[in-house]
């Protein structure tokens, strides 16, 4: 009871426990700030000043320049790249919102007892590794594979002409990274649903709407933060892809992270480019965020 | 001797205190050998050595080649991380990395050589030394100071399918061919754009002008299209080409062996533009705390045996001319008889690019293109 009326009236509180309780909250949030601070934004800060050529690694004087960026900005290849990417992961992460919705609908929505269940085989693929999914579309895809096979079976291709396209290709890139980003969609989305007010859609369909009118005037709007949550854990992480698209992807699958990747390591090395297109990169994610977050209004969704 | 040598040669008080204490066990031994053992075990390198090197040639399947090393230095077995290509490597070293040795290919000699981050081998502490190519040897030096000592070699040429492709010419032309467009294969490294210039006839692709090399650029450019795979591992290649994803590709004569395996009908061309010959050459690099044991270690891969096993299994030639492959085929495609095999008029010996960054800036913009 002393606690509740502590809680209901700070003012009450002697000044020693107040002393307690405000030494608790930096303790408690000092070292996830440190973590951050430690493992993000000093990282962020060295690739940073490697992008402008404070750091490098060329021996020789260096100073502050600005030329990787002014040559970043005005090379028309590397931001091609990147527009080539945004569209890629745009495709994917709306054909997968678009695919999972219903998926979440039915185990949020259809009252079945076994949905825990479906979750379950829903996010099973997650208890395999990544690289081993990446590759199993590797043995489905190829040439010999088992869409090829059974087109072959089918007399529909002769063996002689395969259908090729589907491995090492851009189409492969987004075919492997909507199979491996469903479930991050499907659970945001489910999470969204299941705490639906169910009594909003007993209220409308007592209004007479009819079940398209309800889910489109109700379920759909007030699902719409998870939608933009689950189209974000998509977007943001395919943008700077590079693990899928180098085992899948070919010369045509080749993405702005493999670009990254291949300027600090293979690519003579050229850090100062690379870091150029990573800060890029971060700082269209970061503005991205900030104009999506304000879609998923998180202090209404409280609210409600 | 420069200022520098005469410093690194200077005795440091670690030294001084290992003599000291050598000629300690000495006196209380009272017998030379005795005094030799007690300064050996003193001046002991310790740990695994550390070697980055290329997929293939460590525990991956070249066990074979440095099973000596192992067998002499069972406390120091070699732990390897693997590099894609040279850039591959120096990127590791500059992120902190610290190999024993690495092997950079014979174009990189003289870059490592002035980089600072290596230094020169004592070919006095390889006995297998006096069997290696003199030619590829002096590949290997810099200045008179033999910075990489000569192994592997072979050559970069074009792969196909003998029953799917039919080449208008023998032609690096090959990989830009319209008519296999989705089945070409090119190598994710810089010397595609000296490839393209020897194609395009430039007498210096090494060296080219900044006219040529957008000249290079935007041909390749204009020719990835055909491109399905721009690999960087073998085994990636392998597998596209096995299957049958690929007819046509930038290889190595290990490729050729490997899909001769698989029973393809495969045929290693040598273009008329001559191929690209490479000689894999150690490099030690500078402050390593295990000289000796790299040393040792390279003598292993020296060797007649080594050098027989590489060619029988992995179709590379090599710098030991006592090592010859078992079967005449490999023999005959290969030249090994030649001493010379690598260099004109045969080959185009890789090497020095002046400008690399240039060239790998402009190959990178090819691959974003």
């Amino acid at each position: 009871m002393a606690i509740a009326d502590a809680g209901s009236s700070p003012g009450h509180i002697p000044r020693r426990r107040r002393l307690r309780v405000d030494l608790t909250t930096p303790t408690l949030l000092g070292l996830p700030l440190a973590w951050l601070a430690v493992f993000f934004l000093v990282p962020i800060g060295i690739v940073a000043a490697y992008s402008f050529d404070v750091y490098s690694l060329d021996p020789g004087p260096h100073s502050f320049t600005l030329t990787a960026w002014r040559d970043f900005l005005h090379s028309s290849v590397y931001l091609r790249l990147f527009w080539k990417s945004v569209r890629m992961s745009l495709t994917v992460s709306a054909i997968v919102v678009v695919l999972a919705y219903p998926l979440a609908y039915y185990l949020a929505l259809s009252g079945t007892k076994r949905k825990y269940i479906l979750l379950l085989l829903l996010i099973a693929p997650f208890l395999t590794s990544y690289l081993l999914r990446v590759l199993a579309w590797k043995v489905i895809l190829g040439n010999q594979g088992v869409v090829n096979t059974f087109l072959f079976w089918t007399g529909l291709r002769s063996p002689d002409h395969p259908l090729s396209q589907l491995l090492y290709s851009r189409f492969a890139v987004m075919l492997v990274l909507g199979y491996i980003w469903l479930p991050f969609v499907a659970l945001p989305i489910f999470v969204s649903l299941e705490s639906l007010d169910r009594r909003l859609l007993e209220a409308a369909s007592d209004l007479g709407a009819s079940r398209l009118q309800a889910f489109r005037r109700v379920t759909l709007p007030l699902s719409l933060p998870g939608v933009v949550a689950a189209f974000l854990f998509v977007f943001i992480p395919t943008l700077g892809e590079f693990v899928t698209p180098s085992l899948v992807g070919g010369a045509n699958g080749y993405m702005y992270g493999n670009q990254i990747v291949d300027l600090f390591g293979t690519g003579f090395p050229d850090w100062e480019t690379g870091s150029v297109l990573a800060i890029f990169l971060l700082g269209v994610v970061a503005v991205l965020t900030v104009v999506f977050a304000r879609f998923l209004q998180p202090r209404q969704v409280a609210a409600d | 001797m420069d200022k520098q040598e005469a410093t690194e040669r200077r005795l440091s008080r670690e030294h001084l205190l290992r003599l000291a204490a050598a000629a300690g066990g000495a006196g209380l031994l009272s017998r030379a050998d005795k005094a030799q053992a007690a300064l050996d075990w003193l001046n002991a390198e310790s740990g695994r050595l550390q070697v980055l090197d290329w997929a293939g040639y460590g525990n991956d399947g070249g066990q074979a080649m440095f099973a000596q090393y192992v067998k002499t230095h069972p406390k120091n077995k070699p732990q390897f991380t693997y590099m894609t290509n040279e850039s591959d490597a120096l990127a590791k070293i500059h992120a902190g990395l610290k190999p024993d040795l690495f092997r950079p290919y014979v174009g990189w000699v003289k870059y490592f050589a002035t980089s600072g981050l290596v230094q020169p081998w004592d070919p006095k502490l390889i006995s297998n030394f006096k069997h290696l190519n003199p030619f590829m040897v002096k590949a290997g030096q810099y200045k008179g100071k033999q910075y990489g000592i000569p192994d592997d070699w072979g050559f970069d040429a074009i792969l196909y399918r003998s029953d799917k492709v039919t080449p208008k010419a023998r032609s690096w032309g090959l990989l830009f061919d319209e008519r296999y467009k989705g089945k070409i294969a090119w190598f994710d490294d810089l010397e595609m754009l000296t490839i393209a210039g020897l194609y395009l006839g430039f007498d210096k692709p090494w060296r080219q002008t900044d006219a040529q090399l957008k000249r290079s650029q935007k041909f390749l450019m204009s020719k990835k299209h055909l491109v399905r795979l721009i690999w960087s591992s073998e085994t990636n290649l392998w597998e596209a080409f096995g299957s049958g994803d690929l007819w046509i590709a930038y290889a190595w004569p290990n490729d050729w062996v490997q899909m001769k395996k698989k029973k393809l009908k495969v045929v290693y061309m040598r273009p008329k533009e001559k191929p690209i010959a490479w000689v894999g050459m150690f490099m030690l690099r500078k402050g390593s705390p295990r000289p000796n044991l790299a040393h040792a270690y390279v003598n292993a891969w020296s060797s007649a045996r080594s050098g027989k096993w590489l060619e029988d299994n992995y179709g590379y030639g090599h710098a030991n001319t006592l090592a010859r492959p078992s079967s005449s085929d490999l023999l005959k495609a290969l030249q090994l008889t030649n001493p010379k095999a690598v260099t004109e008029p045969s080959a185009h010996l890789d090497r020095d690019i002046p400008r690399r960054a240039v060239y790998a800036r402009m190959w990178e913009e090819v691959k974003a293109s």
